[in-house]
């Protein structure tokens, strides 16, 4: 049994052929990747499940999420959304090796994003895709296409080259801080290229191991983040953590902020306890969403971070993992699944009620 | 309230300390730009031996990436956690509600002495 609530996704995949970014490209890279396609940088991980969901391919052919009219019919109109954050998947290409090649990457999709998806159907919202390698390319591109009314975020890989806090990457901060967006981070090519490897312990044998461990890319960032006072400089910036999971929250704010304590001659820029820079300038996407064997952990675990008003719904539609959002977070309040699935994002996004 | 006295000025030179005992208390005495300060030797985490800690200086909280040293010889590192007390207040400097406690100290006659009780 459920009753109609009102959804905000903020992880939306759409896909398209890397022949269909040729037309945004200049030269000299319209060339290459028409003759050679983007050669995006694989993490090498083999998943039995495939990555995307089988039943999303559009009859007509083409890739999966690569079909506005049946992303409505199978994600929008089923749910009855009111917006859908588009992320692509193009954030990516800051696994490979030239930063020209991946800004001029990113701004092909952007506009290709704005020309073909955007202005489709009002429910679209986009993610401004930018690579992490030049981060003064990437606040170039923030400010080219920043005010752009249907854009409502920057979106960057958690794949990286180093702990995204650190100064070199400030300038997409303080571009994004400027054009009053909020950055997302998303996995996906972790261990790839010139990214570092994928957990902590380095590179694990399989893609059950890899994927699990993604969500310790989210916390070095975001202690990185933290202790690299990007929240001190950018007092304005929010940053939404996508699909890095969320149990592991608690754990951080609290041995975080307990380190401090002791260590915090070593970060005298920060002025408050870590945690809550963290409580006021960070989102987390909900999918994939852990399933503890009693779903009331899981809201346990929500109220000992007040995590309802850090939470934000997402589908990650059409990827295997899809979490439709009338299967998860049954346990939650009325009052708490409104923040979640809806309010949140819409504050956060700056969105109005559609029609 | 009682004064107590507990060394001679000579035996604690500028920029030194000691810990001394008084009615069972283990206070730390520390001589600090010409004045003295006494501080409870135990920390309120976990009472540990506060005053058995490094003495020196911090990064008072500054703008991002800059750096200002200060506060030299006033800062106590308590032994077991590294949390940093200020000796002359006994105020923590993460947290203004953690704190040891001070006690007045009174020179006469080229003696220090302790004010303990009201």
């Amino acid at each position: 049994m459920s009753e109609r609530i009102k959804v905000i996704d903020v992880d939306v995949h759409n896909e398209q052929n890397d022949s269909d970014l040729v037309p945004y490209l200049p030269e000299p890279w319209k060339s290459r990747v028409a003759r050679s396609g983007l050669g995006m940088a694989g993490s090498g991980y083999y998943s039995p499940v495939g990555v995307m969901r089988r039943d999303t391919i559009p009859p007509g052919g083409g890739k999966a999420g690569s079909d506005p009219d049946l992303m409505i019919e199978q994600l929008v109109e089923r749910y009855d959304m009111e917006y859908a954050i588009l992320t692509g998947v193009i954030y990516n290409v800051s696994a490979t090796h030239d930063p020209d090649f991946a800004a001029a990457v990113c701004s092909a999709y952007n506009d290709f994003l704005i020309d073909k998806w955007l202005s489709k159907h009002k429910v679209f919202k986009g993610a401004l895709a930018v690579a992490t390698q030049d981060p003064y390319l990437a606040a170039r591109e923030i400010d080219r296409l920043g005010s752009h009314p249907d854009i409502v975020e920057v979106i960057i890989s958690s794949a990286a080259r180093a702990p995204l806090g650190q100064r070199m990457y400030h300038p997409i901060y303080e571009a994004a801080e400027r054009n009053g967006l909020p950055v997302a981070i998303h996995p996906g090519a972790e261990g790839a290229g010139s990214s570092t490897a994928p957990t902590a312990a380095g590179y694990p044998t399989w893609y059950i191991e890899w994927h699990t461990c993604l969500s310790q890319m989210f916390m070095a960032h975001l202690v990185s983040m933290v202790c690299e006072g990007v929240f001190e400089k950018f007092p304005r910036l929010k940053v939404v953590l996508v699909e890095g999971g969320i149990a592991w929250l608690p754990h951080i704010m609290w041995r975080l902020d307990k380190n401090y304590n002791a260590l915090r001659s070593q970060v005298p820029w920060l002025k408050r306890r870590p945690s809550e820079y963290i409580r006021d300038h960070c989102y987390l996407s909900t999918q994939p969403i852990e399933e503890p064997d009693n779903p009331q952990h899981l809201v346990d675990l929500f109220n000992m971070v007040d995590a309802e008003n850090m939470i934000l719904y997402s589908s990650d539609y059409p990827h295997w993992d899809f979490d439709p959002p009338t299967g998860i977070l049954r346990k939650l309040s009325a009052e708490a699944k409104h923040k979640i699935f809806y309010d949140n994002a819409r504050k956060l996004y700056k969105l109005s009620p559609r029609d | 309230m009682a004064v107590h006295f507990v060394l001679d000025t000579k035996e604690l030179p500028e920029g030194t300390h000691t810990i001394v005992t008084v009615n069972g208390r283990e206070i730390g005495l520390y001589h600090l730009n010409g004045s003295y300060y006494a501080l409870n030797n135990y920390c309120p985490h976990y009472g540990a031996p506060l005053c058995a800690g490094h003495v020196g200086g911090t990064n008072l909280p500054s703008d991002v990436y800059q750096y200002e040293y200060g506060k030299q010889g006033q800062i106590v590192r308590c032994p077991w956690h590294g949390w940093e007390f200020d000796i002359k207040t006994g105020v923590s400097l993460f947290d203004d509600k953690i704190r040891t406690r001070t006690y007045p100290v009174e020179v006469r006659d080229g003696k220090i002495g302790i004010v303990l009780g009201k």
